[in-house]
Protein backbone atom coordinates (compact mmCIF):
# COMPACT_ATOMS: atom_id res chain seq x y z
CA UNK A 1 0.00 0.00 0.00
CA UNK A 2 1.44 3.34 -0.98
CA UNK A 3 0.76 6.22 1.33
CA UNK A 4 -0.82 9.21 -0.87
CA UNK A 5 -0.03 12.65 0.72
CA UNK A 6 -2.40 14.01 3.14
CA UNK A 7 -1.31 17.73 1.99
CA UNK A 8 -4.08 17.21 -0.85
CA UNK A 9 -6.66 16.21 1.40
CA UNK A 10 -8.81 19.48 1.95
CA UNK A 11 -6.97 22.30 -0.17
CA UNK A 12 -9.44 22.69 -3.39
CA UNK A 13 -12.83 22.61 -3.67
CA UNK A 14 -15.45 22.52 -6.35
CA UNK A 15 -16.81 25.48 -6.78
CA UNK A 16 -18.84 25.39 -10.00
CA UNK A 17 -20.57 22.28 -11.74
CA UNK A 18 -23.03 21.76 -14.45
CA UNK A 19 -24.34 19.98 -17.29
CA UNK A 20 -25.03 21.14 -21.10
CA UNK A 21 -28.63 19.87 -22.50
CA UNK A 22 -28.71 15.97 -22.11
CA UNK A 23 -30.30 13.16 -24.46
CA UNK A 24 -30.65 13.54 -28.10
CA UNK A 25 -29.38 16.59 -28.95
CA UNK A 26 -28.90 16.78 -32.82
CA UNK A 27 -26.77 19.33 -34.45
CA UNK A 28 -24.49 19.89 -32.01
CA UNK A 29 -20.89 18.54 -31.60
CA UNK A 30 -19.23 17.22 -28.25
CA UNK A 31 -17.55 20.20 -28.92
CA UNK A 32 -20.49 22.72 -28.30
CA UNK A 33 -21.52 20.74 -25.91
CA UNK A 34 -18.93 20.77 -23.94
CA UNK A 35 -18.87 24.52 -24.18
CA UNK A 36 -22.29 24.91 -23.07
CA UNK A 37 -21.77 22.85 -19.99
CA UNK A 38 -18.26 25.09 -19.36
CA UNK A 39 -20.16 27.71 -19.41
CA UNK A 40 -23.22 27.06 -17.65
CA UNK A 41 -20.46 26.22 -14.81
CA UNK A 42 -19.10 29.57 -15.00
CA UNK A 43 -22.31 31.10 -14.70
CA UNK A 44 -23.02 28.86 -11.28
CA UNK A 45 -19.78 29.21 -9.47
CA UNK A 46 -20.26 33.08 -10.37
CA UNK A 47 -16.84 33.55 -11.89
CA UNK A 48 -15.68 35.34 -14.91
CA UNK A 49 -14.05 33.25 -17.88
CA UNK A 50 -11.32 35.16 -17.16
CA UNK A 51 -10.94 33.77 -14.08
CA UNK A 52 -9.79 30.67 -15.79
CA UNK A 53 -6.17 29.58 -16.04
CA UNK A 54 -6.29 25.88 -16.25
CA UNK A 55 -8.22 23.26 -18.53
CA UNK A 56 -8.01 19.41 -18.20
CA UNK A 57 -10.53 18.07 -20.34
CA UNK A 58 -10.86 15.15 -22.43
CA UNK A 59 -11.34 15.20 -26.25
CA UNK A 60 -13.52 12.73 -28.40
CA UNK A 61 -11.42 9.72 -29.14
CA UNK A 62 -10.37 10.64 -32.66
CA UNK A 63 -9.25 14.25 -31.24
CA UNK A 64 -5.35 15.50 -30.61
CA UNK A 65 -5.23 18.34 -28.01
CA UNK A 66 -8.56 18.74 -27.44
CA UNK A 67 -7.86 21.09 -24.60
CA UNK A 68 -6.73 23.61 -27.34
CA UNK A 69 -10.09 23.89 -28.63
CA UNK A 70 -11.60 24.27 -25.66
CA UNK A 71 -9.19 27.25 -24.88
CA UNK A 72 -10.01 28.73 -28.33
CA UNK A 73 -13.72 28.59 -27.86
CA UNK A 74 -13.42 30.08 -23.92
CA UNK A 75 -11.35 32.80 -25.32
CA UNK A 76 -8.45 32.39 -22.67
CA UNK A 77 -5.18 31.07 -22.47
CA UNK A 78 -4.26 28.38 -19.88
CA UNK A 79 -1.53 28.22 -16.95
CA UNK A 80 -1.79 24.86 -17.17
CA UNK A 81 -3.86 22.36 -19.70
CA UNK A 82 -4.13 19.02 -21.24
CA UNK A 83 -6.48 16.31 -22.41
CA UNK A 84 -6.57 13.29 -20.93
CA UNK A 85 -6.96 9.75 -22.12
CA UNK A 86 -7.86 6.83 -19.78
CA UNK A 87 -11.53 6.96 -21.18
CA UNK A 88 -13.97 6.97 -18.32
CA UNK A 89 -11.95 7.33 -16.07
CA UNK A 90 -10.76 10.59 -16.92
CA UNK A 91 -13.13 12.87 -15.65
CA UNK A 92 -11.90 12.22 -11.97
CA UNK A 93 -8.66 11.85 -12.89
CA UNK A 94 -8.59 15.59 -14.34
CA UNK A 95 -10.25 16.96 -11.05
CA UNK A 96 -7.19 15.09 -9.64
CA UNK A 97 -4.79 16.78 -12.13
CA UNK A 98 -6.15 20.31 -11.46
CA UNK A 99 -5.76 19.93 -7.58
CA UNK A 100 -2.31 18.93 -7.81
CA UNK A 101 -1.62 21.89 -10.15
CA UNK A 102 -3.07 24.31 -7.82
CA UNK A 103 -1.72 22.92 -5.34
CA UNK A 104 1.73 22.91 -6.86
CA UNK A 105 1.58 26.54 -7.84
CA UNK A 106 0.57 25.97 -11.34
CA UNK A 107 -3.09 27.31 -11.36
CA UNK A 108 -5.46 28.85 -9.66
CA UNK A 109 -8.45 27.93 -10.87
CA UNK A 110 -9.22 24.92 -13.64
CA UNK A 111 -12.31 23.83 -15.41
CA UNK A 112 -12.41 19.98 -15.82
CA UNK A 113 -15.03 18.43 -18.37
CA UNK A 114 -16.15 16.09 -20.87
CA UNK A 115 -18.53 16.19 -24.21
CA UNK A 116 -20.02 13.03 -25.86
CA UNK A 117 -22.30 13.13 -29.60
CA UNK A 118 -22.80 9.45 -28.67
CA UNK A 119 -26.70 9.01 -29.49
CA UNK A 120 -26.04 11.89 -32.70
CA UNK A 121 -23.44 9.35 -33.35
CA UNK A 122 -24.88 6.26 -33.70
CA UNK A 123 -28.20 7.23 -35.29
CA UNK A 124 -26.22 9.23 -38.16
CA UNK A 125 -27.17 6.06 -40.36
CA UNK A 126 -28.76 2.80 -40.42
CA UNK A 127 -25.07 1.41 -40.72
CA UNK A 128 -24.12 3.59 -37.63
CA UNK A 129 -27.00 2.21 -35.33
CA UNK A 130 -26.28 -1.75 -36.52
CA UNK A 131 -22.32 -0.70 -35.29
CA UNK A 132 -23.12 1.07 -32.34
CA UNK A 133 -19.21 2.33 -32.04
CA UNK A 134 -18.32 5.40 -30.95
CA UNK A 135 -15.06 5.10 -31.83
CA UNK A 136 -12.65 5.28 -35.44
CA UNK A 137 -11.93 2.33 -36.95
CA UNK A 138 -7.70 2.92 -36.19
CA UNK A 139 -8.44 2.16 -32.34
CA UNK A 140 -10.64 -1.09 -33.11
CA UNK A 141 -9.19 -4.71 -33.06
CA UNK A 142 -8.31 -6.00 -35.89
CA UNK A 143 -7.16 -9.35 -34.59
CA UNK A 144 -8.58 -11.39 -31.59
CA UNK A 145 -12.19 -10.63 -31.41
CA UNK A 146 -13.60 -9.29 -34.94
CA UNK A 147 -13.08 -12.65 -36.36
CA UNK A 148 -15.09 -14.20 -34.01
CA UNK A 149 -18.36 -12.03 -33.93
CA UNK A 150 -16.98 -9.73 -30.79
CA UNK A 151 -17.63 -6.21 -30.87
CA UNK A 152 -18.32 -4.07 -28.12
CA UNK A 153 -18.10 -2.78 -24.90
CA UNK A 154 -21.60 -4.52 -23.61
CA UNK A 155 -20.09 -8.00 -24.50
CA UNK A 156 -16.63 -6.90 -22.34
CA UNK A 157 -18.43 -5.81 -19.21
CA UNK A 158 -20.89 -9.04 -20.10
CA UNK A 159 -18.22 -11.34 -19.60
CA UNK A 160 -17.33 -10.17 -16.29
CA UNK A 161 -20.83 -10.24 -15.39
CA UNK A 162 -21.30 -13.81 -16.40
CA UNK A 163 -18.03 -14.58 -14.10
CA UNK A 164 -19.91 -12.83 -11.35
CA UNK A 165 -22.63 -14.76 -11.53
CA UNK A 166 -20.88 -18.24 -11.99
CA UNK A 167 -18.69 -17.28 -8.64
CA UNK A 168 -21.05 -15.75 -6.05
CA UNK A 169 -24.76 -16.66 -7.58
CA UNK A 170 -24.87 -13.20 -8.58
CA UNK A 171 -28.70 -13.23 -10.78
CA UNK A 172 -30.46 -10.63 -13.37
CA UNK A 173 -33.11 -10.18 -10.91
CA UNK A 174 -29.94 -8.05 -8.62
CA UNK A 175 -28.84 -6.13 -11.78
CA UNK A 176 -32.39 -5.16 -12.80
CA UNK A 177 -32.71 -3.40 -9.23
CA UNK A 178 -30.39 -1.42 -10.05
CA UNK A 179 -31.61 -0.89 -13.60
CA UNK A 180 -34.73 -0.10 -11.97
CA UNK A 181 -33.28 2.32 -8.77
CA UNK A 182 -31.81 4.74 -11.26
CA UNK A 183 -34.46 4.90 -13.27
CA UNK A 184 -36.59 5.96 -10.27
CA UNK A 185 -33.99 8.54 -9.55
CA UNK A 186 -33.70 9.80 -13.11
CA UNK A 187 -38.28 10.87 -12.81
CA UNK A 188 -37.23 13.07 -10.15
CA UNK A 189 -34.83 14.81 -12.18
CA UNK A 190 -35.94 17.04 -15.20
CA UNK A 191 -32.54 16.92 -17.28
CA UNK A 192 -32.67 13.21 -17.44
CA UNK A 193 -32.70 11.80 -21.23
CA UNK A 194 -35.35 8.96 -19.80
CA UNK A 195 -38.53 9.96 -18.64
CA UNK A 196 -40.84 7.05 -18.13
CA UNK A 197 -40.96 4.59 -15.08
CA UNK A 198 -39.22 1.18 -15.24
CA UNK A 199 -40.38 -2.01 -13.50
CA UNK A 200 -38.53 -5.41 -12.72
CA UNK A 201 -40.68 -7.23 -15.40
CA UNK A 202 -39.79 -4.67 -18.14
CA UNK A 203 -36.58 -5.80 -17.65
CA UNK A 204 -37.10 -8.98 -17.69
CA UNK A 205 -38.64 -8.45 -20.62
CA UNK A 206 -36.44 -6.43 -22.62
CA UNK A 207 -34.55 -7.58 -25.59
CA UNK A 208 -31.53 -9.41 -24.69
CA UNK A 209 -28.29 -7.93 -26.09
CA UNK A 210 -25.43 -9.73 -25.26
CA UNK A 211 -26.17 -12.47 -22.37
CA UNK A 212 -26.51 -11.82 -19.65
CA UNK A 213 -27.08 -8.35 -20.47
CA UNK A 214 -30.45 -7.33 -21.91
CA UNK A 215 -31.24 -3.91 -22.85
CA UNK A 216 -31.86 -2.24 -19.56
CA UNK A 217 -28.40 -3.51 -18.36
CA UNK A 218 -26.68 -1.04 -20.75
CA UNK A 219 -26.09 2.84 -20.46
CA UNK A 220 -27.54 5.02 -22.59
CA UNK A 221 -26.22 6.56 -25.75
CA UNK A 222 -26.37 10.56 -25.34
CA UNK A 223 -25.38 13.93 -26.20
CA UNK A 224 -24.53 15.68 -23.59
CA UNK A 225 -21.92 17.11 -21.57
CA UNK A 226 -20.62 18.03 -18.02
CA UNK A 227 -18.06 20.68 -16.31
CA UNK A 228 -16.51 21.65 -12.87
CA UNK A 229 -14.14 24.36 -11.85
CA UNK A 230 -11.39 23.52 -9.22
CA UNK A 231 -9.99 26.32 -7.29
CA UNK A 232 -8.05 26.66 -4.02
CA UNK A 233 -10.20 25.99 -0.35
CA UNK A 234 -9.13 29.93 -0.11
CA UNK A 235 -10.56 31.24 -3.20
CA UNK A 236 -14.25 28.81 -2.92
CA UNK A 237 -14.80 30.98 0.21
CA UNK A 238 -15.48 34.15 -1.76
CA UNK A 239 -17.77 32.35 -4.51
CA UNK A 240 -21.49 31.78 -4.94
CA UNK A 241 -21.85 28.68 -4.12
CA UNK A 242 -21.44 26.62 -0.86
CA UNK A 243 -17.79 25.08 -1.58
CA UNK A 244 -17.48 21.29 -1.71
CA UNK A 245 -14.74 19.83 -0.98
CA UNK A 246 -11.79 17.27 -2.74
CA UNK A 247 -11.15 15.15 0.35
CA UNK A 248 -9.01 12.79 -1.39
CA UNK A 249 -8.84 11.18 -4.64
CA UNK A 250 -6.91 7.65 -5.97
CA UNK A 251 -6.22 5.86 -9.57
CA UNK A 252 -5.55 2.67 -10.42
CA UNK A 253 -5.21 0.61 -13.88
CA UNK A 254 -5.16 -2.95 -14.63
CA UNK A 255 -2.71 -2.66 -17.59
CA UNK A 256 -2.09 -6.74 -17.92
CA UNK A 257 -6.20 -6.51 -18.91
CA UNK A 258 -9.78 -7.00 -18.58
CA UNK A 259 -9.19 -10.54 -19.30
CA UNK A 260 -6.21 -11.27 -17.20
CA UNK A 261 -6.28 -12.70 -13.64
CA UNK A 262 -9.61 -11.90 -11.91
CA UNK A 263 -9.74 -8.19 -13.15
CA UNK A 264 -13.29 -8.65 -14.85
CA UNK A 265 -14.63 -9.67 -10.94
CA UNK A 266 -12.38 -7.75 -8.60
CA UNK A 267 -12.05 -4.59 -9.93
CA UNK A 268 -9.29 -1.39 -10.44
CA UNK A 269 -11.92 -0.01 -7.67
CA UNK A 270 -10.59 -1.85 -5.39
CA UNK A 271 -7.02 -0.29 -5.50
CA UNK A 272 -8.32 2.80 -6.54
CA UNK A 273 -10.54 3.45 -3.63
CA UNK A 274 -8.07 2.47 -1.29
CA UNK A 275 -5.61 4.99 -2.50
CA UNK A 276 -8.61 7.91 -2.00
CA UNK A 277 -9.95 6.81 1.03
CA UNK A 278 -6.31 7.01 2.82
CA UNK A 279 -5.72 10.23 1.07
CA UNK A 280 -8.89 11.40 2.70
CA UNK A 281 -8.96 9.63 6.00
CA UNK A 282 -12.09 7.81 5.16
CA UNK A 283 -13.41 4.47 4.89
CA UNK A 284 -17.03 2.94 2.99
CA UNK A 285 -18.87 3.92 6.29
CA UNK A 286 -18.44 7.61 6.22
CA UNK A 287 -19.51 7.54 2.72
CA UNK A 288 -23.65 9.31 2.86
CA UNK A 289 -23.82 9.03 -1.53
CA UNK A 290 -22.29 7.22 -4.17
CA UNK A 291 -21.99 8.16 -7.50
CA UNK A 292 -20.93 4.66 -9.55
CA UNK A 293 -19.62 4.51 -13.05
CA UNK A 294 -22.33 2.46 -14.07
CA UNK A 295 -22.03 1.93 -17.81
CA UNK A 296 -23.65 -1.86 -17.26
CA UNK A 297 -25.90 -2.82 -13.81
CA UNK A 298 -23.26 -5.42 -13.03
CA UNK A 299 -20.41 -3.09 -12.96
CA UNK A 300 -22.06 -0.65 -9.60
CA UNK A 301 -22.10 -4.44 -7.95
CA UNK A 302 -18.68 -5.22 -8.45
CA UNK A 303 -17.66 -1.82 -7.54
CA UNK A 304 -19.72 -1.48 -4.54
CA UNK A 305 -17.94 -4.55 -3.51
CA UNK A 306 -14.85 -3.21 -4.50
CA UNK A 307 -15.30 0.00 -2.67
CA UNK A 308 -16.07 -2.16 0.37
CA UNK A 309 -19.56 -1.15 0.87
CA UNK A 310 -19.93 -4.93 1.43
CA UNK A 311 -18.02 -8.09 0.67
CA UNK A 312 -16.90 -9.17 -2.54
CA UNK A 313 -19.95 -11.54 -3.94
CA UNK A 314 -22.37 -9.99 -1.53
CA UNK A 315 -22.83 -6.82 -4.09
CA UNK A 316 -25.91 -8.69 -5.56
CA UNK A 317 -27.69 -9.17 -2.06
CA UNK A 318 -26.59 -5.65 -0.85
CA UNK A 319 -28.33 -3.67 -3.64
CA UNK A 320 -31.65 -6.16 -3.70
CA UNK A 321 -32.02 -4.87 0.01
CA UNK A 322 -32.71 -1.47 -1.70
CA UNK A 323 -29.75 0.30 -0.56
CA UNK A 324 -29.37 2.25 -3.89
CA UNK A 325 -32.71 3.61 -3.46
CA UNK A 326 -33.55 7.38 -1.81
CA UNK A 327 -33.90 6.43 1.84
CA UNK A 328 -31.70 3.44 1.66
CA UNK A 329 -28.58 2.34 3.17
CA UNK A 330 -26.28 3.98 0.30
CA UNK A 331 -28.21 5.81 -1.95
CA UNK A 332 -26.72 5.66 -5.49
CA UNK A 333 -26.64 7.43 -9.19
CA UNK A 334 -28.73 9.82 -7.57
CA UNK A 335 -29.19 11.78 -10.71
CA UNK A 336 -30.17 8.49 -12.75
CA UNK A 337 -26.35 7.44 -13.78
CA UNK A 338 -25.43 6.51 -17.29
CA UNK A 339 -28.36 4.09 -16.92
CA UNK A 340 -31.23 6.73 -17.00
CA UNK A 341 -29.52 10.30 -16.75
CA UNK A 342 -27.53 10.61 -19.90
CA UNK A 343 -24.04 9.12 -20.35
CA UNK A 344 -20.83 11.20 -20.24
CA UNK A 345 -18.32 8.41 -18.92
CA UNK A 346 -18.55 9.97 -15.65
CA UNK A 347 -18.52 13.45 -15.74
CA UNK A 348 -22.66 13.82 -14.57
CA UNK A 349 -21.77 11.63 -11.46
CA UNK A 350 -19.01 14.16 -10.78
CA UNK A 351 -21.42 16.76 -11.07
CA UNK A 352 -24.41 14.84 -9.28
CA UNK A 353 -21.82 14.45 -6.44
CA UNK A 354 -21.01 17.88 -5.77
CA UNK A 355 -24.58 18.56 -6.24
CA UNK A 356 -25.86 16.27 -3.09
CA UNK A 357 -23.14 18.20 -0.79
CA UNK A 358 -24.75 21.61 -1.62
CA UNK A 359 -27.77 20.42 0.01
CA UNK A 360 -29.69 22.75 -2.36
CA UNK A 361 -31.94 20.29 -3.83
CA UNK A 362 -35.72 19.78 -3.48
CA UNK A 363 -36.19 17.13 -0.66
CA UNK A 364 -37.18 14.11 -3.02
CA UNK A 365 -34.00 14.78 -4.90
CA UNK A 366 -31.69 15.28 -1.27
CA UNK A 367 -29.60 12.51 0.34
CA UNK A 368 -30.05 14.12 3.79
CA UNK A 369 -27.69 15.30 5.38
CA UNK A 370 -25.25 13.88 2.82
CA UNK A 371 -21.74 14.91 4.08
CA UNK A 372 -19.30 12.66 2.00
CA UNK A 373 -20.14 11.53 -1.76
CA UNK A 374 -18.08 8.74 -3.37
CA UNK A 375 -17.57 9.30 -7.24
CA UNK A 376 -16.07 6.63 -9.29
CA UNK A 377 -14.70 6.84 -12.79
CA UNK A 378 -13.74 3.73 -14.91
CA UNK A 379 -12.87 3.00 -18.43
CA UNK A 380 -10.30 2.45 -21.34
CA UNK A 381 -11.24 -0.87 -22.22
CA UNK A 382 -12.30 -1.85 -18.89
CA UNK A 383 -9.46 -1.14 -17.16
CA UNK A 384 -8.49 2.86 -15.97
CA UNK A 385 -10.56 3.15 -13.00
CA UNK A 386 -10.38 6.78 -10.54
CA UNK A 387 -12.00 7.85 -7.46
CA UNK A 388 -13.48 11.07 -6.13
CA UNK A 389 -14.06 11.70 -2.55
CA UNK A 390 -15.81 14.89 -1.87
CA UNK A 391 -16.70 16.28 1.46
CA UNK A 392 -18.75 19.41 2.86
CA UNK A 393 -17.01 22.50 4.04
CA UNK B 1 -25.91 -4.18 -45.25
CA UNK B 2 -25.86 -6.17 -48.24
CA UNK B 3 -26.79 -9.87 -48.14
CA UNK B 4 -23.59 -10.35 -49.38
CA UNK B 5 -21.75 -9.33 -46.22
CA UNK B 6 -18.36 -11.12 -44.90
CA UNK B 7 -16.93 -12.06 -41.83
CA UNK B 8 -14.20 -9.81 -40.79
CA UNK B 9 -11.15 -11.87 -41.31
CA UNK B 10 -8.11 -11.05 -39.13
CA UNK B 11 -5.71 -8.40 -39.86
CA UNK B 12 -2.61 -9.32 -37.94
CA UNK B 13 -0.19 -7.03 -36.27
CA UNK B 14 3.30 -8.34 -37.56
CA UNK B 15 4.35 -9.83 -33.64
CA UNK B 16 0.79 -12.14 -34.48
CA UNK B 17 1.88 -12.96 -38.26
CA UNK B 18 3.34 -16.78 -36.76
CA UNK B 19 0.00 -17.35 -34.81
CA UNK B 20 -2.30 -17.17 -38.09
CA UNK B 21 0.26 -18.86 -40.01
CA UNK B 22 0.05 -21.76 -37.74
CA UNK B 23 -3.52 -21.47 -37.40
CA UNK B 24 -3.90 -21.89 -41.53
CA UNK B 25 -2.22 -24.94 -41.26
CA UNK B 26 -4.85 -26.33 -37.57
CA UNK B 27 -1.88 -25.77 -35.51
CA UNK B 28 -2.46 -24.00 -32.24
CA UNK B 29 0.57 -22.02 -31.55
CA UNK B 30 1.77 -19.53 -29.02
CA UNK B 31 5.12 -17.81 -27.56
CA UNK B 32 7.12 -19.13 -24.91
CA UNK B 33 10.01 -17.78 -23.19
CA UNK B 34 13.15 -19.51 -23.77
CA UNK B 35 13.84 -17.82 -20.16
CA UNK B 36 10.80 -18.07 -17.71
CA UNK B 37 9.50 -20.87 -19.84
CA UNK B 38 5.79 -19.46 -19.58
CA UNK B 39 3.55 -18.83 -22.87
CA UNK B 40 1.84 -15.47 -23.59
CA UNK B 41 -1.00 -14.07 -25.10
CA UNK B 42 -1.40 -12.19 -27.39
CA UNK B 43 1.67 -12.41 -29.40
CA UNK B 44 4.42 -10.06 -28.50
CA UNK B 45 8.13 -9.83 -28.80
CA UNK B 46 8.75 -9.94 -25.11
CA UNK B 47 7.95 -12.40 -22.53
CA UNK B 48 5.18 -10.10 -20.40
CA UNK B 49 5.88 -12.65 -17.30
CA UNK B 50 9.95 -12.09 -17.51
CA UNK B 51 10.66 -9.47 -20.41
CA UNK B 52 13.01 -12.04 -21.65
CA UNK B 53 13.07 -11.66 -25.72
CA UNK B 54 14.19 -15.21 -26.71
CA UNK B 55 11.24 -16.97 -27.42
CA UNK B 56 9.96 -19.61 -29.49
CA UNK B 57 6.73 -20.10 -31.41
CA UNK B 58 5.32 -23.43 -29.66
CA UNK B 59 2.41 -25.61 -29.92
CA UNK B 60 -0.08 -26.34 -26.99
CA UNK B 61 -2.39 -29.10 -26.14
CA UNK B 62 -5.81 -27.03 -27.06
CA UNK B 63 -7.37 -28.10 -24.38
CA UNK B 64 -8.31 -25.94 -22.02
CA UNK B 65 -11.47 -24.26 -20.20
CA UNK B 66 -13.95 -21.60 -20.65
CA UNK B 67 -13.16 -18.98 -18.28
CA UNK B 68 -16.09 -16.68 -19.28
CA UNK B 69 -18.29 -16.16 -21.89
CA UNK B 70 -21.03 -14.04 -23.24
CA UNK B 71 -24.05 -14.67 -25.81
CA UNK B 72 -24.86 -12.61 -28.82
CA UNK B 73 -28.05 -11.79 -29.65
CA UNK B 74 -27.88 -8.26 -30.77
CA UNK B 75 -26.61 -8.21 -34.58
CA UNK B 76 -23.36 -5.40 -34.50
CA UNK B 77 -22.25 -6.90 -38.09
CA UNK B 78 -24.48 -7.65 -41.10
CA UNK B 79 -22.04 -10.76 -41.69
CA UNK B 80 -23.11 -12.71 -38.01
CA UNK B 81 -26.80 -11.83 -39.05
CA UNK B 82 -27.10 -15.77 -38.84
CA UNK B 83 -25.08 -16.82 -36.30
CA UNK B 84 -27.46 -14.72 -33.69
CA UNK B 85 -27.61 -16.29 -30.75
CA UNK B 86 -23.44 -17.13 -30.68
CA UNK B 87 -21.41 -17.31 -27.89
CA UNK B 88 -18.11 -15.64 -27.70
CA UNK B 89 -15.91 -17.64 -24.61
CA UNK B 90 -12.71 -16.27 -23.07
CA UNK B 91 -11.25 -20.10 -22.84
CA UNK B 92 -8.35 -20.89 -20.08
CA UNK B 93 -5.66 -22.96 -21.74
CA UNK B 94 -4.06 -25.20 -19.78
CA UNK B 95 -1.18 -23.97 -20.53
CA UNK B 96 -2.01 -20.79 -19.00
CA UNK B 97 -2.58 -18.10 -21.73
CA UNK B 98 -6.48 -17.01 -22.19
CA UNK B 99 -7.82 -16.54 -25.88
CA UNK B 100 -11.17 -14.99 -27.15
CA UNK B 101 -13.06 -17.44 -29.50
CA UNK B 102 -16.17 -18.97 -30.10
CA UNK B 103 -17.75 -22.21 -28.47
CA UNK B 104 -19.38 -24.52 -31.38
CA UNK B 105 -20.97 -27.29 -32.07
CA UNK B 106 -23.80 -27.08 -29.03
CA UNK B 107 -26.36 -24.66 -28.21
CA UNK B 108 -25.24 -21.42 -25.92
CA UNK B 109 -27.01 -23.31 -23.00
CA UNK B 110 -24.99 -25.96 -22.87
CA UNK B 111 -22.36 -23.46 -22.63
CA UNK B 112 -21.15 -22.45 -19.03
CA UNK B 113 -18.20 -21.44 -16.63
CA UNK B 114 -15.34 -23.90 -16.68
CA UNK B 115 -16.71 -26.07 -19.08
CA UNK B 116 -13.82 -28.47 -20.64
CA UNK B 117 -13.00 -27.26 -23.87
CA UNK B 118 -10.87 -28.15 -27.53
CA UNK B 119 -9.58 -26.17 -29.81
CA UNK B 120 -10.77 -27.05 -33.86
CA UNK B 121 -9.88 -24.88 -36.59
CA UNK B 122 -12.56 -23.45 -38.82
CA UNK B 123 -11.22 -22.43 -42.47
CA UNK B 124 -13.32 -18.87 -42.83
CA UNK B 125 -11.54 -18.02 -45.98
CA UNK B 126 -8.97 -19.13 -48.23
CA UNK B 127 -6.26 -19.15 -46.28
CA UNK B 128 -7.51 -18.13 -43.09
CA UNK B 129 -8.54 -20.64 -40.50
CA UNK B 130 -9.81 -19.27 -36.79
CA UNK B 131 -9.26 -21.62 -34.02
CA UNK B 132 -12.70 -22.30 -31.98
CA UNK B 133 -13.78 -24.52 -29.41
CA UNK B 134 -15.83 -27.60 -28.89
CA UNK B 135 -16.62 -29.17 -25.60
CA UNK B 136 -14.13 -31.38 -24.56
CA UNK B 137 -16.56 -34.40 -24.37
CA UNK B 138 -18.55 -33.94 -27.90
Amino acid sequence: MIEPSPELRDVCAVVGASNSRLGKVPGVSSLDLLVEAMRNAIADAGLKVDDIDGIVCRGPDEAYGHHQLIGERLGINARFSTSLDNGGASQILAVALATMAIKAGLATTVICGYGRDSWSRTHSSKEANVRNETRPDSQLAHEFGPEYGYFGAVAAHAFGATRHMHLYGTTRDQFGEVAVAFREHALRNPDAQMKKPLSIAEYHEAPQVVSPFGLYDCSLRSDAAGAVIVTSRERARDLRQPPVLIKGFGSFNNLRGWFADDNMVVTAAKNSGATAYRMAGLGPDDVDTAQIYDCFTYMVVAQLEDYGFCKKGEGGPFVASGALRMGGRLPTNTSGGQLSEAHVEGMLQVVEGVRQLRHTYPADRQVADAEVALVSGHGGNQVCHSTLILGRA
Amino acid sequence: MSAAAQKPVPRPAPESVPYWQAAREHRLELPRCNACHKFWFPPSRSCPHCLAADFAWTPVSGIGKVYSFVTFHRVYHPAFAQEVPYVVALVELAEGPRLLSNIVGVPPDAVACDLPVKVLFDDVAEGVSVPKFVPLNE
